[in-house]
């Protein structure tokens, strides 16, 4: 595996980002604004700027056939961006949430998304052909805190969502109209909007890997990762053996296992990267002279990894055979 | 529902945005027992924590204290400060420089590192000051509890000897000395275990 692209794109907290399927053009949310980034020769640059929103924006998704960007923010609203020839053109979604707006992905199918809230509910928004406008469903029992993040099943009406009260729970998201009816699963046969698949708690603050069995039943097995590191922020299965973890350590780990158990198999971080950390030769004059004006000899405000703090969003940024990630950085 | 608002004029002053509508909606935090979003406490009842206390203390006499501090943080007594003083009593009776060693031993130890994890709770349950007093055994003692800065540990050091305060003293050094000792080997994720962990001893 090749070392990792950097690329600085400013000096503010990366909140979401999304990359399009060709992966020319990057989506960056920047306070009230998402900036996009077209890939000319290696490097991003700032092509376009979508302002629509009042509040910090908190979650950004390109759907990856229609090119459709939707966003959310704190203001408590979510806009889809629709591309034309002359730009994007944003259509407000009325979410009726009466908190802000966490967290938001396009279902695999991308005739609607799912819009996590501080107000208990996932919104999960689809386009009404009749009145030409995008409405919400509230998921919201047994909701009983802040969602901070969602993730679809392939079959577009499974939504998995993560909570502040240490709750994953699966839901189905069935929309008449809109879904074609989904093959049976472990997770349930007939799925009306709103039936819970699933709901499991994580105690030990690390990472907890659930495998169904069948419908109504108990998991197969239920497997607590406790590392040594700070916690995570946001994670990927890189394939069904493998996941990618990456929080406040600033850095990415790596696990694997099966049922039978999961570890950790170490960082993706290389070591002995050139241009960090390498060790400048100090004459005794400077090592004196840095000891006298900073009281210490060696410069030590920077990690050694390659973000310089704590790693909000881990996204999937290529996958054939073995999966590229992408991070999104803070700086 | 419409989605069209009708607008009134007092819609349209901003007086509406002070409202705690946190109050006015049921389902809000407010309003329900937040205890009720994990399941309850594994019960235990008050024989068996006697039960475990002589076991400990029986091991701790016949010299066996990695077994002793494995009893107890095997089983690990929630909401009771009964056990949290054996636990004192068996941190207190380890030296410094057996730590280390037996630390890395039961981290080794299938399970050792959610052992660590309960080891650090017991830890943390020492954070309040008026605890340790009580686990000390002061209220026994009879001494009254005064809530004045010299309840730190840090205060301490022109005490008295002999003094009460000592004991106080060189109690929480201990108990600070085995924090870091445990940090070191079960590493900052054990704190935030502690934290989020809904299982208070």
């Amino acid at each position: 595996m090749s070392g990792p692209e950097v690329h600085h794109l400013f000096h503010r907290p990366i909140a979401d980002h999304s990359f399009s399927a060709d992966r020319k053009i990057l989506a960056v949310a920047k306070d009230s604004a998402v900036e996009l980034y077209g890939k000319v020769a290696g490097a991003f640059k700032l092509k376009d700027e979508l302002k629509g929103h009042d509040k910090t924006i908190t979650g950004v998704d390109i759907a990856p056939n229609s090119g459709r960007i939707v966003t959310c923010s704190q203001d408590r609203n979510a806009l889809v961006w629709e591309p034309s020839s002359t730009g994007y053109k944003p259509t407000l979604v009325l979410l009726r949430i009466a908190r802000a707006a966490t967290f938001v992905r396009w279902s695999p199918s991308e005739t609607k998304f799912a819009v996590g809230s501080g107000d208990r509910v996932i919104a999960v928004c689809y386009f009404e052909e009749e009145n030409d406008w995008w409405v919400s469903k509230h998921l919201k029992k047994p909701i009983r805190s802040t969602i901070t993040t969602v993730s679809w099943h392939p079959n577009g009406v499974l939504l998995a969502a993560g909570s502040t009260d240490a709750h994953a729970r699966v839901f189905s998201s069935f929309i008449k109209g809109v879904d074609a009816r989904p093959d049976p699963s472990v997770w349930g046969e007939r799925l009306p909007f709103n039936t819970v698949c699933g709901e499991f708690m994580n105690n030990s603050a690390g990472i907890t890997v659930v495998y169904p069995t069948a419908p109504e039943q108990p998991p197969r097995a239920v497997i607590s990762i406790n590392t040594q590191l700070l916690p995570f922020m946001s994670l990927i299965w890189s394939s069904e053996s493998e996941i990618v973890a990456a929080g406040y350590d600033c850095e990415a780990f790596r696990f694997q296992g099966d049922a039978s158990g999961w570890q950790l198999s170490g960082t993706l971080e290389s070591k002995g990267r050139p241009g960090l950390g390498d060790a400048r030769e100090e004459s005794a004059l400077n090592m004196f002279k840095q000891m006298d004006l900073k009281g210490k000899a060696k410069d030590d405000t920077q990690l050694k990894t390659v973000h310089q703090n704590t790693i909000s969003t881990v996204r999937e940024y290529e996958s054939n055979d073995g999966n590229v990630t992408q991070f999104s950085s803070k700086s | 529902m419409s989605i069209i608002q009708q607008h009134t004029s007092a819609s349209l002053s901003d007086a509406w945005r002070t409202i705690n509508i946190d109050a006015l909606d049921p389902d809000s935090s407010q309003n329900f027992d937040t205890t009720s979003l994990h399941p309850p406490l594994p019960e235990i009842n008050e024989a068996d924590v006697r039960q475990l206390n002589a076991q400990v203390r029986q091991l701790l006499r016949g010299g066996d204290a990695e077994g002793a501090l494995r009893g107890c943080l095997e089983t690990p007594v929630y909401n009771g400060s009964e056990s949290a003083k054996t636990v004192t009593e068996v941190l207190q009776s380890i030296k410094a420089s057996d730590m280390s060693p037996m630390l890395e031993r039961i981290h080794q130890s299938p399970g050792g590192s959610e052992l660590l994890d309960v080891l650090i709770k017991y830890l943390y349950a020492w954070q309040p000051l008026p605890a340790p007093v009580v686990l000390l055994g002061w209220r026994e003692a009879g001494h009254r509890v005064p809530l004045t800065p010299q309840q730190t540990g840090f205060s301490q050091v022109g005490s008295r000897p002999g003094s009460t305060n000592e004991s106080t003293g060189a109690a929480m050094s201990v108990i600070l000395s085995w924090h870091e000792k445990v940090i070191d080997i079960a590493g900052l994720g054990s704190i935030g275990r502690c934290m989020t962990d809904w299982r208070k001893v």
